[in-house]
């Protein structure tokens, strides 16, 4: 369940980063650029894959839930927060808006929701799932409440 | 939704490994595709000597060919355990080199102002990989085709 409303959230992002980039995709090159960091992710995925295929898959038990509860809910927190600074600060310092600079955003954006998924398939990982959660959740607070 | 992607237990490692290295060649070929199709679009490439473009592949796939009857298997393929921390960081920094190295290259290949030769330069590059794909099936073949996937996709996002 968790897993379809975040891919939902990541969906309606890149909808909506599309949407406000829409007076900008007037050549060719700009869907390049989009497809190109859609694409991004996918082959350091596999490569990591790759180099970490024979670690453990946790069962996703009551057990194995509680243990990790609390540093994930931690994390997810913690990721949060951190994001939203650096991402204020980026701002802040460079003097751009990071809707000027979408490909950036999708960029964030499909690369954490593909490792998302990477983890919740092959590795289960609550922690990392997380961090992961708390990046995108920042990225949607970011582009939807705070750059208004 | 779990169910789905649990692999059978018999697959060992090694398969899944070249499975892998299998969809990672079959990505950069895709990106291969792409970034010349988008250079013929975008630079406006013409096409000087029709019969160049017929025989421009042809350049790197019979040496391809010929090296590939030839040669055996260069590695003994794929690790069945686990690959220690220091194997790790270091096919990372190989990847990461690489990467570096073929973003370089891909800004070669727009430079490139008739279609047949950039036919010609992609087609020894994808030539490249699958010799990488069928004669090196190592950590270090994927180091190299991670580089190559990503250099090209960087290209594509900064600095085209």
């Amino acid at each position: 369940m968790a897993f379809i409303v975040t891919i939902g959230i990541s969906v309606v992002v890149f909808l909506y980063l599309v949407f406000l980039g829409y007076d900008e995709i007037k050549t060719f090159k700009d869907v390049i650029k989009i497809i190109a960091s859609i694409l991004f992710p996918m082959p350091m995925l596999f490569f990591v894959r790759f180099v970490l295929i024979e670690h453990f898959l946790p069962q996703n038990t009551d057990e194995y839930k509680q243990k990790n509860q609390k540093p994930a809910i931690f994390l997810l927190i913690l990721s949060m927060v951190v994001c939203l600074g650096v991402m204020q600060l980026i701002e802040f310092i460079t003097h751009q808006k990071l809707e000027n600079n979408l490909i950036f955003a999708h960029l964030i954006n499909s690369t954490t929701v593909s490792s998302y998924v990477l983890n919740y398939i092959l590795y289960n990982n609550l922690k990392a799932n997380g961090i992961l959660s708390g990046v995108l959740l920042s990225l949607a607070t970011h582009v939807f409440f705070l750059s208004a | 939704m779990n169910e789905v992607f649990i692999k059978k237990p018999e697959k060992n490692n090694a398969t899944k490994r070249e499975l892998l290295f299998t969809f990672q060649s079959i990505i950069v070929t895709g990106l291969l595709v792409f970034a010349t199709l988008a250079f013929f679009f975008y630079n406006h490439l013409t096409i000087v000597k029709g019969i160049k473009v017929v025989f421009a592949p042809f350049l790197s796939v019979v040496p391809l060919l010929f090296v590939l009857s030839i040669l055996r298997d260069l590695r003994k393929g794929f690790v069945e355990g686990n690959y220690s921390k220091n194997q790790i960081i270091k096919f990372c920094l190989i990847t990461l080199c690489i990467t570096a190295g073929f973003t370089g290259i891909t800004h070669l290949l727009s430079q490139i102002g008739a279609l047949e030769i950039l036919l010609a330069a992609v087609m020894a590059i994808l030539s490249t990989v699958f010799f990488l794909r069928s004669k090196i099936k190592d950590i270090l073949g994927m180091s190299i085709i991670t580089g190559i996937a990503e250099g090209i996709i960087i290209y594509m996002i900064f600095l085209f």
